[in-house]
């Protein structure tokens, strides 16, 4: 079904939004589907986007997000994914440099966190899918909320919890083992739920070169050099790659 | 302002009774409204209405795929509790109609 890129565009807002505003996968995939059969039937007749849904568009989204209710046990399952998906992270990470311990801070604070974070992204979500943003400004808010904001705090959590804290969890070197194969599995279980290998390569990306840096004989100093100059350019490679397929995407 | 409300309630009547006429879908309901002069209505203003007489069990939908190909098309379709409300609207509607015209034709007359 061919539409032009304006609908197509208040189409993908619209989705973001609804997904943001926490309702059911399947009643958002039905509307947006009956709205682009729609617009499609409307451009044949020479009509706009604007035309037809009458108001601004965050008026118009509102509306449709207020008919739907909210749904709480999707958003709970997707909630617990996430958040075992971060805690994976944050456990490879400490079992690789034999770091497993937590504070009391860390215990109480890793989940704040989260949550926090979660709901912020959702809440910039909302705002610059329904409203007409210039395109800086929405990408300085959105590169704030998801990677700054977030980091800024977990890394603050860890200093905190480290230095002003005495750990009340401990797992040793055994414990640590397990950690990294439990990690290893919630990685390939969510890449198997989410049919992406995202949350594969991204870890590996991450954590691979300090796996083999720990077996060299560098000082501490170039193992930590080596080791961030690595990820960045395995990041780095695979945005590319990313960007290139999507690009291909596109002309398809 | 005064006017989208006095249109709502009578909007959900009125696609009702297009919905009774046989099985249709969102285009459809917009077209036949406008051949009947509802040309205040604005076409996406329809959609919330339908999710939510369809949350109240008024009309049932089913998708098709169109013997164009292309993604599938949602019709819907009233279902028995829809029938009795569209029989209320149009006896509420014509007491109310009626009324009016009455007091306007007097008002007419008077002038």
């Amino acid at each position: 079904m061919v539409i032009s890129k304006e609908s197509q565009g208040f189409l993908e807002n619209l989705t973001v939004y609804l997904y943001s505003s926490g309702k059911r996968e399947e009643e958002i995939r039905e509307i947006v589907g009956e709205l682009e059969d729609h617009l499609h039937e409307a451009e044949k007749h020479g009509k706009r986007v604007d035309d037809i849904i009458g108001m601004t568009p965050k008026e118009y989204m509102e509306q449709l997000a207020n008919e739907m209710p909210f749904d709480l046990k999707g958003w709970l399952k997707y909630l617990l994914m996430i958040f075992i998906g971060v805690l994976a992270y944050i456990v490879m990470g400490d079992a690789i440099r034999g770091n497993l311990k937590y504070s009391f801070i860390e215990c109480i604070g890793y989940p704040c966190v989260f949550l926090f974070s979660l709901l912020l992204m959702a809440m910039v979500l909302k705002y610059t899918s329904s409203r007409k943003v210039s395109s800086w400004k929405e990408r300085i808010l959105c590169m704030g909320v998801f990677f700054i904001i977030p980091m800024a705090l977990f890394l603050a959590l860890k200093f905190f919890g480290r230095y002003y804290n005495t750990p009340i969890v401990y797992i040793g070197k055994m414990g640590s083992i397990v950690a990294i194969v439990l990690s290893i599995l919630v990685f390939i279980g969510l890449a198997i739920w989410s049919k992406e290998w995202d949350s594969i390569i991204i870890p590996a990306i991450i954590f691979l070169p300090e796996i083999f840096l720990e077996q060299t004989t560098f000082d501490k100093s170039t193992k930590a050099t080596l080791s961030i100059f690595l990820t960045m350019s395995g990041m780095g490679l695979y945005v590319f790659i990313l960007f290139k397929r999507n690009k291909i995407q596109d002309v398809d | 302002m005064a006017t989208s409300q006095i249109l709502k309630g009578i909007l959900e009547g009125c696609l009702l009774a297009i919905i009774a006429k046989g099985e249709t879908y969102g285009y459809e309901m917009i077209e036949k409204l406008y051949t009947y002069g509802f040309t205040m209505v604005s076409e996406g203003s329809i959609y919330p209405l339908l999710i939510r007489m369809r949350k109240e069990g008024l009309v049932t939908t089913s998708e098709k795929v169109l013997p164009s190909g292309g993604p599938k098309r949602k019709y819907y379709s009233l279902t028995t509790k829809g029938k009795e409300k569209l029989d209320e609207f149009q006896k509420r509607w014509s007491e109310i109609a009626s009324s009016v015209n009455r007091l306007l034709k007097e008002e007419d007359r008077e002038w």
